[in-house]
């Protein structure tokens, strides 16, 4: 009682009151206090319930003690009567228990999924600057161990703090009948139990996240050797490879030992000090007895109840370091609750049907110190096509980037239809301009359904079509039925590891299944050979009727083909023109082209005389 | 027809995607063909596990003797006023209890030494056990599976020994002890407590196998929530360029939905699980008493009664648990096993090697033919030799193999056909050691281990003067040193806090201080600025002084150097010969020469350093 006081409850509430400002996309609350008033039917239930619960363990000790009494007595029918009765409520309590942690338990996971699918929703939310602020690391460890510490204080926190409550008055009311001097010497020992639980939970926590650091080390460390084997090999570092990773693994031993060794400890210490208890209750029990003080019905009710005592005396030892834990991971739950989203919708609609007419005025930009774009200015009319020609720097990734709002773009700048792109919603922004990137990111599900990402049920018939469709035009088609199982192969990260050009056209496909008015491709070909980009910018040619392109290359045979070239230098266009024009300007341009032609002949020599493929190492 | 098609197929992706995420599916829990696997492994420790088995059945006994202490405290005690009796019974109790506290302090403490050491040493073996695989295996394999092999999976293995499975042992024996000892003290009494038992037991059947599917399915779905959420977070840029935040959330949903109905069933079946094992306990010492007025029996048997009852159905509620971490378990081991199945050694002895052309040359390569797939070469006859001391450089367009010929050499990969000749011996007639202390390669990906900058540059225990020396002869000590630690500066997870012109100088003092008679550049300087290859051209030339090198080159000007240029296209050799003379020849390094010099020189600006990166 005296830890659980009402200082903690108010810990409780005060957590809540702090994160009160977040503000909320979806329907579900994410303040601690705002999810223990949502679920709080199913917390008034459990509290009535472990109440009902408690109370028919006291009536149970309580009338076991006059039925003992009652028998040894010889009264037959009233320890025949109070038996079945007590059977009855035996069978009772089952259902009651059974509801009370249902509601409670429910309670804490019903809270921890909509956290969880909140916080997925938040993320969906943010933009770049966020996750340059937290890496993937940084967040999953929120999703995973500070999520769990929540849902623990939401549901066994609560639900153990509302029993050890009943608890401690449905048995000190058992004992304290039956005889308060044995209720005295059961007190010598057991509170024992709520400082020992307290002190080996803290530790134990301190010391699985030391085993978790030791793992994460030791998988760092087979992590490196087997991505490094060839260095591994050419300098014969096998044997200090080896004893490196016993290094880590002797670590990880020691830190799971002394796991162990506090694991091993804490049920012996504990299950001590509650049958030293028991056995002083046990005999001074007896002692009275002998002395005639109790009964031999008081004696075994308050056997019983002193047992049902331990564990609400252990449990109030873990709700200290539960309540500190998950206050502390709630905090951290918040840096992703409360980030403000840089990128968000714009009020305006579009004035009449989306035409695909694309306009940069005076573009700058910056990411911190670093002047990325210089006052860029072009005009992209319904389905022409234009080139951004530029070194690795240049800058052309970034104004890509910003086309379709994927970063903060500046106001005023970036104008479609007519209209700047700030003031629209961002999926209209986002469908009009389809984006596809160089380092093509799939998904871990299968092929088919990577291509028919942005298909609402990539399933039917017509879907499957389209996938296909675009398969083929993105020149992939023969490649993808060539895998183990055609569009159902798994690929991506986890899946059947793909080449970088093979990864680049299965998001191109992706990119012409969304069908957008304006393509922007940043570079999507660089791990492409040239005879199948060509095969590639012909078939978007061919789709140039339904859209606008705007291709950012560093190769002039793919800008070659488009109706306006501009060259791109330190953030700024330096050339504009045709092709034909550029070249004949010999700027920067011309450069280009010429290298490339001269790296167009190494090419053919190489290819030369043998058709071969060549397998890179 | 088209739903049934439509039907078809959806069925089959998901059933691929099934297939896929299944990768944390579940075995057996019991494999005698895997125990037996594992008990190597166990062996060196199973003293303490036989310890740890004697303790159990000791404090096993030590249990049921308890209740039969107290009923005699009670009656020949307290009902007959001898305090006697009740002092020595006291401490009888106290000792029993605090011994077998001890006694499970020491079993389980013993028995999660053997499991953690033999466990230690299987991860070990697995770690050990890759790096003598060879390299064609690596190719194939996703690293992040093979580092689960050593880590997640053996842990899980480690799970036998930490959920107490040998518990069950104690538990056996104490469940025939009480039903014994039930029995002498009161038949009648004990008929009550059995006829309670096959309730239990349908009951127990009931919800063990209800909560064991739900823990699996637990197990399943964490795998798979976290792993699409930290996809999701990856491919964030995708996600919102494509708009598809609406269909991401729900496709996470549903995963998430069934993880939370997954556990609320657990919930259910748990709590249902721990109030049924109460409740036959209340239900046992109901009736007794119910029955106390037709069977007189002494209060003290009522009071172990009620203790054994106590006892009897507690290892129950344990046992649904334990039956999915064995499982999970044999699963690990399953994997671990499988792995450990491969025959794939690396660069083993062989008896046919044959005998070189030239004894004199360092290293040479006679009618080599070489494909990663045996179908498709990618080297048709290759021969060429460098004599000791000599420079070789190997040029050509990019794929035309020649970073192979530098796998070779070290024996990477068997080659197909023909023979590879390092000091006058056949590569095949070496132990793996023994052949590849000949090199010191520098490539143009530089891998960083964990560790520090001294720990990079020496193999084994760092000479740190050695090192200091290494890097003072390549002019590199400044720049590298100049940190707060100086070569003691740690590197960071993927060396994010080295520049590649700093990895490079790391790789260059790797070579050099490991002092090989060969050196092998790849590459080596292409990924660098110009101010630090500059750097990196002294270095080069202090690695290659008195030593035999082979200096694979894009770019023609790193190649001067060399006293002699072997030029490759599409997997054969074309020509060689010094650089004027195969300027003079007009073949193809003329070729690839003037083009690189055109190539250099159309741009008199220097146009743009890549100082803004995007």
């Amino acid at each position: 009682m005296r830890i659980a006081g009402p200082g903690r409850i108010s810990e409780l509430f005060i957590l809540a009151s702090v994160c009160s400002d977040v503000r909320r996309v979806s329907p579900f609350p994410v303040t601690l206090w705002g999810q223990l008033r949502r679920q709080s039917p199913r917390y008034t239930l459990g509290v009535g319930l472990l109440g009902l619960y408690q109370y028919s363990q006291y009536w149970f000790d309580t009338r076991l003690q006059i039925a003992v009494d009652a028998a040894t007595k010889g009264n037959r029918e009233l320890a025949l009567t109070l038996g079945v009765s007590l059977t009855l409520v035996a069978l009772g309590a089952f259902f009651v228990r059974v509801w009370s942690r249902v509601a409670m338990f429910n309670g804490g996971r019903i809270a921890e999924y909509e956290l969880r699918q909140t916080l997925l929703e938040r993320l969906h939310a943010l933009g770049p600057s966020f996750y340059r602020r937290m890496s993937t690391g940084q967040i999953m460890t929120r999703v995973t161990n500070d999520l769990v510490q929540v849902r623990m204080l939401l549901g066994f926190a609560i639900l153990n703090l509302v029993n050890t409550v009943f608890g401690f008055i449905s048995t000190f009311s058992v004992m304290l009948g039956i005889s308060w001097k044995l209720t005295l010497a059961s007190l010598a020992t057991l509170p024992l139990l709520t400082l020992v639980t307290m002190r080996f939970s803290r530790q134990m926590f301190g010391k699985m996240r030391s085993n978790q650091e030791a793992i994460g080390k030791l998988s760092e460390r087979v992590q490196s050797s087997i991505a490094g084997v060839r260095v591994v090999r050419a300098f014969g570092l096998e044997g200090r490879e080896q004893s490196e990773f016993q290094k880590n693994n002797l670590d990880y031993l020691e830190k799971n030992l002394s796991l162990a060794k506090l694991r091993g400890a804490m049920g012996p210490v504990m299950q001590g000090i509650t049958s030293v208890g028991i056995l002083i209750v046990f005999w001074f029990g007896g002692y009275l007895m002998l002395k005639g003080e109790i009964s031999s019905g008081g004696f075994l009710a308050f056997y019983r109840a002193l047992a049902r005592l331990s564990w609400p005396l252990m449990a109030l030892g873990f709700l200290v370091g539960l309540v500190q834990r998950g206050r502390a991971s709630y905090a951290r739950l918040t840096d992703i609750y409360s980030a403000v989203p840089d990128v968000v919708d714009g009020g305006k609609t579009l004035p009449g049907k989306l035409r695909g007419q694309l306009e940069v005025r005076d573009l700058s930009f910056k990411y911190g110190e670093a002047e990325i774009l210089r006052h860029v200015c072009f005009e992209l009319q319904e389905g022409a096509s234009l080139a951004i020609v530029g070194r690795t720097g240049s800058g052309k990734s970034t104004l890509a980037i910003l086309l379709a709002r994927l970063e903060d773009t500046p106001r005023a700048s970036v104008f479609l239809d007519g209209v700047d792109i700030c003031d629209l919603p961002l999926a209209t922004v986002r469908g009009a301009v389809g984006y596809a990137e160089q380092t093509a990111f799939l998904f871990s599900t299968t092929a088919g359904r990577n291509i028919g990402y942005v298909l609402p049920d990539p399933d039917t018939e017509l879907a499957l079509q389209t996938i296909r469709e675009a398969a083929k035009e993105a020149r992939i088609l023969d490649e993808v039925l060539g895998l183990p199982d055609g569009f159902d192969t798994v690929v991506g990260e986890r899946g059947v590891q793909l080449s970088g050009g093979q990864k680049q056209r299965i998001a191109l496909a992706r990119a012409f299944v969304a069908d957008a008015k304006i393509l922007v491709l940043d570079d999507p070909l660089s791990a492409v050979d040239a005879r199948t980009e060509t095969a590639i910018l012909e078939a978007i040619d061919r789709q140039r009727a339904r859209r606008g392109l705007i291709l950012i290359t560093h190769r002039v045979a793919a800008a070659e083909r488009c109706d306006q070239i501009l060259v791109m230098d330190q953030g700024r266009f330096v050339e504009r023109g045709t092709h034909a024009e550029l070249v004949k300007a010999s700027g920067l341009y011309s450069i280009f082209a010429e290298e490339q032609r001269i790296e167009r002949e190494l090419e053919i020599l190489s290819q030369e005389g043998s058709n071969a493929v060549a397998v890179g190492t | 027809m088209t739903e049934v098609a439509t039907a078809q197929s959806k069925g089959r992706a998901e059933e691929k995607l099934k297939a896929f995420h299944e990768e944390a599916s579940f075995g057996k829990a019991y494999d005698g063909r895997l125990l037996a696997k594992l008990w190597p492994f166990v062996r060196p420790y199973q003293r303490l596990l036989w310890v740890a088995v004697i303790v159990i059945l000791v404090s096993a006994f030590g249990s049921l003797a308890r209740p039969l202490v107290m009923k005699h405290a009670i009656d020949e005690g307290v009902l007959s006023g001898n305090e006697q009796v009740l002092m020595n019974a006291g401490f009888t109790l106290a000792f029993i209890a605090v011994m077998e506290q001890i006694l499970l302090f020491v079993q389980t403490y013993a028995v999660q030494i053997a499991g953690a050491k033999s466990m230690a040493d299987l991860r070990g073996a697995v770690f050990r056990f890759l790096h003598g695989l060879r390299q064609g295996f690596f190719d194939t394999q996703p690293v992040g599976r093979l580092v689960t092999r050593v880590t997640n999976d053996v842990d899980a293995i480690q799970e036998i020994f930490a959920s107490g499975a040998l518990n069950a042992v104690g538990d056996l024996v104490r469940l025939i002890g009480i039903v014994i000892l039930m029995v002498m003290l009161d038949p009648k009494l004990s008929m009550i407590a059995f006829a309670a038992t096959p309730l239990v037991g349908a009951m127990v059947v009931f919800v063990r196998r209800r909560l064991r599917e739900s823990f699996r399915e637990i197990r399943a779905k964490t795998a798979q929530m976290n792993a699409t959420m930290s996809e999701q977070v990856n491919g964030m840029a995708v996600v919102q360029a494509f708009t598809q935040k609406e269909a991401a959330a729900r496709e996470f949903d549903r995963i998430n939905v069934s993880y939370r109905d997954a556990n609320v069933r657990a919930i259910k079946y748990e709590s249902m699980q721990d109030a049924a094992i109460e409740m036959v306990g209340a239900v046992c010492l109901a009736s007794i008493i119910a029955a106390l007025g037709y069977h007189s029996v002494s209060f003290g048997t009522i009071v172990a009664f009620n203790a054994y009852l106590l006892m009897f159905f507690e290892p129950i509620s344990a046992l649904a648990q334990r039956y999915v971490l064995l499982q999970s378990a044999m699963t690990g081991a399953e994997r671990v096993f499988s792995l450990l199945e491969v025959e794939a050694a690396d660069a083993p002895k062989l008896p046919n090697s044959t005998e070189p052309s030239d004894k004199s040359a360092a290293f040479s390569l006679e009618n080599v033919v070489f494909g990663y797939k045996p179908e498709r070469p990618v080297l048709h006859g290759v021969s060429f030799s460098a004599k000791r001391g000599e420079k070789l450089a190997l040029v050509g367009p990019t794929g035309s193999g020649k970073t192979t010929i530098a796998s070779l050499l070290l024996r990477l990969y068997d080659i197909q056909q023909g023979s590879i000749f390092v000091q006058g011996r056949d590569v095949r007639g070496f132990s793996r050691e023994e052949l590849r202390a000949n090199f010191s390669v520098v490539p143009q990906d530089v891998h960083l281990f964990p560790g520090t900058i001294a720990s990079n540059i020496a193999s084994g225990e760092p000479d740190l003067a050695r090192v200091e020396k290494v890097l003072r002869q390549l002019q590199a000590w400044d720049m590298l040193a100049s940190r707060p630690l100086g070569i003691q500066a740690r590197i960071e997870e993927r060396a994010t806090n080295f520049s590649a012109g700093e990895r490079q100088l790391i790789a260059f003092a790797r070579a050099l201080y490991r002092d090989a008679p060969i050196v092998i550049l790849d590459e080596a300087t292409a990924s660098v600025d110009s101010d630090t290859e500059s750097r990196l051209q002294k270095a080069v030339e202090e690695l290659l002084k008195d030593r035999t090198a082979l200096i694979i080159a894009h770019r023609l000007s790193t190649i001067r150097a060399a006293d002699r240029i072997v030029v490759f296209q599409t997997g054969r050799v074309v020509e060689s010969g010094s650089h004027e003379e195969l300027l003079r020849h007009g073949g193809l390094y003329a070729k690839l020469h003037s083009l690189q010099f055109a190539k250099d020189h159309i741009e008199p600006r220097g146009a743009t350093p890549a100082s803004t990166r995007t």
